[in-house]
């Protein structure tokens, strides 16, 4: 085994090796730690950006809520147009016209609105978000699919209308786990 | 001897061609576009001539755009002079019920696409909250057939049992041109308290950074209805309708046309999002109100 220096230098090496490999699997799980440190690190960073998101939606969006609690949504529709310019990628200003469109009596425009909203962010279809407006959505393409649906039926022809009713069965597959 | 011959057998060739062309070209049939004039004609022209080039490429039709006065368009209409008309909704509404114009597409401008909302405002901080203070003011109103500047308003007023004859302090329309822009201003600079103001106008002009919504207190606002329609007239080729109807439709931001030489976006000079197909029941609010206010399709004396 040990006859001569070139066995002894095979074997030292060979221990030399075994015992690195050793080494590098007992300090293998650190980076993995690590990892697990970063990712846990991150979902609190998300979680905190989510959370700034939602305060500052609140806060940018106050003065058009405020509005519409007063009545006025022809006054907040206005406010909210400045907004919508403001922040183009931002989707809630989409969503709250959607509701005030609605509210006014413009459906199809409030459909086209809430598209804008959900393409850009589909928070907005998550039960548990705090900005959800699931339940809102669904009663949408509920009244749309019977309404729209009844508009369409009547005036096959008509791209207009074709083109709305595309726009409620969007917010269905959505609604549906469908995705962009 | 040869060359004379194919000298004469060119010119020949040279000269048919030329009478073809002319032929073709005088084949194209020639059809007029009324369009109501909104501000100016010159503003008229400017804005719809893309438009009306780009119909004539699409149809095949030498479209001509003639610009015409909204108190003088039915009966420019009634002389047979037009076949397609660019009005706004209250004279759509007039010419179908009075000549039976046809419904072609509806134009999208704005928050409400297709259609738009007349709105009462005040300034901020002079004291007018609510529709009830507007008595014994001054009003002004924008013109007298504008759907969203006039007829919505008196409407409102009406719901609201404020008689603008007898209840207001007195009320006027702004002379000349841009007179939804005049009383909008009207009001931020005190010549009128109240005004008769269009979503649209105040939405435009919030956008191009003239007025800031935060000026204005919006003390009522009517349901949205329908805006700028083409309608065509009732022995025009349903072909022909059927092909303008397309091309409006089918018309998209990066559409261009040329006009004197210089090539132009239809959407953008038209100031319009697009053309909608609406239904003849979409107008009906118009007609409700119409009969409310009394006015023209169903003016009584």
């Amino acid at each position: 085994m040990f006859r001569d220096t070139f066995d002894k230098a095979v074997w030292f090496l060979l221990a030399l090796t075994m015992a690195a490999i050793l080494l590098l699997v007992a300090r293998g799980g650190e980076p993995g730690d690590g990892k697990r440190g970063a990712g846990l690190g991150k979902a609190v960073e998300r979680e905190m950006a989510y959370r700034a998101r939602v305060e500052l939606v609140g806060k940018l969006y106050r003065p058009v809520e405020e509005l519409r609690q007063s009545g006025n949504n022809a006054a907040a529709l206005l406010k909210l147009d400045e907004l919508i310019r403001s922040y183009p990628g931002e989707a809630h200003g989409h969503i709250l016209q959607g509701e005030i469109l609605r509210e006014m009596g413009a459906f199809d425009e409030a459909v086209a609105s809430y598209v804008e909203g959900v393409k850009l962010n589909g928070d907005y279809l998550d039960a548990k978000s705090p900005l959800s407006r699931r339940k809102e959505i669904q009663q949408l393409v509920d009244e749309g699919l019977k309404s729209v649906g009844a508009r369409a039926a009547a005036s096959p022809g008509n791209r207009s209308v074709a083109a709305s009713l595309q726009k409620v069965n969007y917010l269905k597959s959505r609604l549906a786990g469908g995705c962009e | 001897m040869k060359p004379a011959f194919f000298t004469r057998l060119a010119f020949v060739i040279l000269t048919l061609f030329l009478l073809a062309g002319c032929k073709a070209e005088g084949k194209r049939p020639v059809v007029k576009i009324g369009y109501m004039i909104c501000n100016s004609e010159q503003e008229t022209l400017r804005r719809f001539a893309p438009l009306t080039r780009y119909l004539s490429d699409a149809c095949g039709v030498d479209f001509v755009l003639v610009p015409v006065d909204t108190h003088d368009f039915e009966k420019r209409f009634k002389s047979g002079d037009l076949t397609f008309t660019h009005t706004n909704s209250l004279l759509y509404v007039v010419l179908r019920e009075n000549h039976g114009l046809q419904l072609v597409a509806s134009e999208k401008r704005g928050k409400f696409g297709a259609r738009s909302a007349g709105a009462i405002i005040a300034r901020k901080g002079s004291g007018i909250e609510k529709l009830a203070d507007i008595r014994g003011k001054r009003m002004a109103f924008g013109p007298m057939l504008a759907p969203t500047g006039y007829l919505a308003e008196y409407d409102l007023m009406l719901a609201a049992g404020i008689n603008p004859e007898r209840d207001l302090g007195y009320y006027s329309i702004p002379p000349g041109s841009y007179k939804h822009e005049k009383l909008i201003y009207g009001v931020l600079y005190g010549k009128f308290d109240v005004a008769a103001a269009p979503v649209l106008d105040l939405e435009t002009m919030a956008r191009e950074g003239k007025i800031s919504p935060d000026d204005f207190v919006i003390l009522a606002q009517s349901q949205p209805i329908p805006y700028c329609t083409f309608g065509a007239a009732k022995g025009a080729d349903p072909a022909l309708v059927k092909k303008v109807r397309d091309a409006l439709l089918a018309l998209k931001p990066t559409d261009t046309a040329e006009v004197e030489g210089e090539r132009l976006k239809v959407m953008k000079e038209a100031w319009i999002d697009g053309y909608e197909e609406l239904l003849d029941s979409d107008y009906n609010p118009i007609r409700e109100m119409a009969k409310r206010v009394n006015m023209p399709p169903y003016q009584k004396y």
